[in-house]
């Protein structure tokens, strides 16, 4: 609500006037009061909410008849990675509250935890596919499969993107007295923003597959008879 | 909570209630602390290399997307000339078949839309003008805007080797719809389409790197003073646009990436079952339309990802060289903000002939129809704007008046394409091509060259030539009003697009003399945008000195320490603002002009407010 009336709010200004002249000019430059690393990561959400709402889109849109919409879920590495995704986003945003309240003993720790399971999570990302590919289900298969694997390779990819930065940071990190942590707060602040949208990706995705199922489709042709 | 505004300091600025309604006329009122945002640190090449090859200096960035946008521009015309030599003329170019033309239309569409205007506006002028415009030293992130144009550069590359690779480019069209597009039979098929797919993705990833940058310094890297509302209009144009392609270039991308699937995988993304020679492919269960319904989702907003920072730079060109503020700021900039919102409502206005339902059509056709209400809003402010001006008719303000004839032209036919009735018939046909090629191919091309002809002082210290510059302008103008007027009857009495040869068809032999009429204006209206790039050569060497503010502007790009502007833009200290940037002829003022970093007590006796 606020970012909307920050914004939009400004548009009913009348810079030339003279009470608007004389409040205009101590203004300080900046929109928003937040970090440049903060700004960049809420665009990058508009971004991959764009992408990754035309592949849900593309997804609904050409469901193949037959296809068993639940399968996926049925996998048990599906619901693994989901709890894996969530304990990763709790152990960034207790890297970012400590930083806040200024506990630095456990922050390298929980740096370590956030990147091993993220890599797990890639890692076992793979098996699913090798799994899926070795019960016949191919990216070719259909538009169901298809659409499972671009979905899951493009948020592997935002993951990979992340750990980049992760392991940037957390080299700086592990160069650093405890004292000198909070030189890299902002950098952390904007990758646990980052991770928590991408467990929120994850979890919108699973939402649609759970709720688009056979049941649903049937009730909604139902309806449209 | 914000830190916009700085409540705890003394200066004049504190509520009108607690001043009295009036500013204080005191030298004290002038007082505003210096540069809020802390001064960024700046990479600051030392070898030729650093300097300006990996150059990390926005402005250099700029004339590097310029550059590569201008030799695909070049590559684009030349397209252009070869296919009006085949509709002119048939069987000159002894070399062309049907393949090569349609390689070409294919080429010159994408090229033009994309990798032409798009990055000339927005990674162009963007990077130019924007850290100039809002008080900043440079971009907030200068390394990712580098790799942004290098991506640009890549993805151009990459699309040029498609002319390399066998079967050529893709002749797909440039909507590029499936299954067509990547089926044996169609011109480049094969590596054509992968590459062309390849470099759009490219574009995108570099293109978010840029727009990144552009959004979080405009909304956060701003100079002390410089609120969203004291922005010239071209700021506005281009942040708007740069959200549009945010929102609007993942639709591109992901189409681009199931296509690429849906090629080299063989996923059935857009591919319905397919029988093809007799045989039944392995395709089967996807949907074509879905793929227009994503491009389209993409290539409407990209209408206005090239109009709206053609709207703001006109704008300021129009206010700069007629001495008067622009007319309706707000209303201008709540039309460039309404333009933005409205062009993701209005994509299927361009599958009318999908087979889509009437009711669907219906929608569309009024959200389209809705639109032009704050595009017509722009036209009247900008010629009221003009009325009672100061007007120097010089080059720049020629192609200023150009183009609000050419964008009234294109818009009022984009108002009968918009109606399904009457698009129907229309559909497929030249009318099509002259409509849009007048709103977003002819217009947007005029503000360009205004725009170059306006900010050349700035990027070289020299003026062009203005003699040169009215004969560039008039072979342009009335060059492109005698290529495009004749298409839009071609297209009533029914010439269709996209057709190699056509002239076996009775009905259509009196378009053959106005297809050679036509042709021969396209060759000399190309040839006269040499001498565009004679006029730069020869201004660089013995042009004119313009030192600083030849314009007499107010906005801040014009104020730097050193002209043209060093890395850092504003020597010691950032610029602090006081005024927006259109206090022109303000009664009581001595000059006709009040720059953005004038501030109160210079100005006592002028009645700025009643501008």
């Amino acid at each position: 609500m606020s970012i909307i009336k920050k914004l939009f709010g400004a548009l009913t200004q009348k810079p030339w006037e003279e009470n608007q002249v004389a409040i205009d000019s101590t203004h300080s430059g900046r929109t928003f009061n937040l970090s440049n690393q903060m700004s960049a990561v809420i665009i990058i959400f508009g971004v991959s909410t764009a992408i990754f709402s035309l592949i849900f889109t593309g997804y609904l849109y050409s469901l193949p008849p037959e296809q068993d919409t639940t399968f996926i879920l049925k996998t048990s590495l599906v619901w693994i990675n989901t709890v894996i995704l969530i304990f990763v986003t709790f152990f960034f945003n207790k890297i970012s509250s400590d930083l806040k309240k200024n506990y630095t003993n456990k922050i390298k720790k929980n740096l370590i935890y956030v990147g091993g399971l993220s890599y797990l999570f890639l890692f076992l990302q793979l098996i699913l596919w090798y799994q899926l590919m070795k019960s016949g289900h191919f990216v070719d298969t259909n538009t169901y499969f298809s659409s499972f694997y671009i979905f899951t390779a493009l948020h592997g990819i935002h993951l990979l993107g992340g750990l980049f930065f992760w392991g940037k940071v957390s080299s700086r990190i592990f160069k650093l007295d405890e004292k000198e942590y909070c030189e890299e707060e902002k950098n952390i602040n904007a990758l646990a923003l980052y991770w928590f949208f991408l467990f929120i990706v994850w979890v919108v995705f699973f939402a649609i597959v759970f709720i688009y199922n056979d049941a649903v489709i049937a009730w909604c042709k139902s309806l449209i008879a | 909570m914000s830190d916009e505004y700085d409540n705890n300091k003394t200066y004049q600025a504190q509520s009108s209630e607690t001043m009295g309604g009036s500013a204080p006329a005191s030298p004290d009122m002038d007082y505003v602390r210096p540069a809020e945002i802390p001064d960024q640190e700046l990479y600051h090449g030392h070898s030729f290399i650093t300097k300006w090859v990996f150059c990390q200096d926005a402005k250099v960035i700029g004339v590097q997307y310029f550059l590569t946008a201008v030799f695909t521009g070049v590559v684009g015309l030349i397209l252009s000339w070869l296919m009006r030599l085949q509709l002119g003329f048939p069987g000159a170019a002894g070399f062309m078949t049907a393949e090569h033309y349609y390689q070409f239309v294919t080429m010159h569409g994408m090229i033009m839309v994309v990798y032409f205007l798009t990055a000339l506006f927005l990674g162009g002028f963007g990077n130019y003008l924007i850290p100039l415009m809002v008080g900043a030293r440079d971009m907030v992130f200068p390394y990712v805007n580098m790799i942004s144009f290098w991506m640009f550069f890549i993805a151009v590359a990459v699309l040029m080797a498609s002319f390399f690779v066998p079967g050529g480019p893709t002749g797909a069209g440039w909507t590029l719809y499936p299954p067509q597009t990547i089926l044996p039979g169609t011109p480049g098929a094969g590596m054509g389409i992968l590459l062309m797919l390849v470099s759009l993705s490219l574009f995108v990833i570099g293109f978010t790197m840029g727009g990144l940058n552009y959004l979080i310094t405009i909304l956060q890297a701003r100079t002390r003073g410089m609120t969203l509302m004291r922005m010239p209009l071209t700021v506005w144009g281009i942040f708007t646009a740069t959200v549009l392609a945010m929102l609007a270039f993942p639709a591109l991308l992901v189409s681009a990436i199931m296509m690429t699937l849906d090629k080299i995988l063989g996923t059935s993304f857009f591919m319905p079952t397919i029988i093809q020679a007799g045989e039944v492919l392995d395709y089967g269960g996807g949907s074509p339309i879905l793929f227009q319904h994503l491009f389209w989702f993409f290539g409407h907003p990209e209408v206005y990802i090239v109009a709206l920072p053609a709207f703001g730079i006109v704008s300021d060109l129009i206010s700069v060289h007629s001495r008067k503020n622009i007319f309706g700021y707000r209303m201008m900039v709540w039309a460039i903000v309404g333009i933005g919102a409205l062009s993701f409502f209005v994509w299927a206005h361009h599958m009318y002939v999908s087979g889509m339902n009437p009711w669907f059509g219906f929608f569309f056709a009024t959200t389209t129809l809705i639109i032009a209400v704050p595009t017509a809003m722009k036209v009247y402010n900008w010629i009221l704007t003009l009325w009672r001006g100061n007007i120097r008719l010089n080059t720049v303000m020629l192609w200023c008046l150009g183009f609000i004839v050419t964008f009234v032209n294109g818009g009022i036919t984009g108002i009968f394409l918009g109606n399904v009735s009457v698009d129907v018939p229309l559909s497929d046909t030249y009318f099509v091509i002259a409509h849009f090629h007048m709103v977003m191919g002819i217009a947007p091309l005029m503000v360009i060259m205004g725009a170059v002809y306006h900010w050349f002082p700035l990027v070289s210290g020299k003026f062009l030539d203005e003699k040169l510059g009215k004969w560039h302008f008039w072979f342009t103008f009335l060059g492109a009003y005698s290529i495009y007027f004749p298409m839009h009857y071609l297209g009533f009495i029914g010439v269709p697009r996209r057709y190699f040869e056509m002239y076996d068809s009775p009905y259509m032999t009196s378009a053959v003399g106005m297809n050679e009429f036509i042709s021969m204006a396209a060759f000399i209206v190309g040839a006269a945008q040499f001498i565009l790039i004679y006029n730069i050569i020869k201004t660089l060497k013995v042009g004119k000195k313009a030192g600083h503010n030849p314009w007499k502007a107010n906005s801040l790009e014009w104020l730097t320490s050193t002209v043209p502007p060093e890395h850092g833009n504003f020597g010691e200290r950032l610029p602090v603002v006081h005024r927006w940037p259109y206090d022109f002829s303000v009664p009581g003022a001595k000059e006709d002009y009040i720059t953005q970093t004038t501030p109160p007590s210079e100005v006592v006796h002028t009645e700025v407010e009643k501008t």
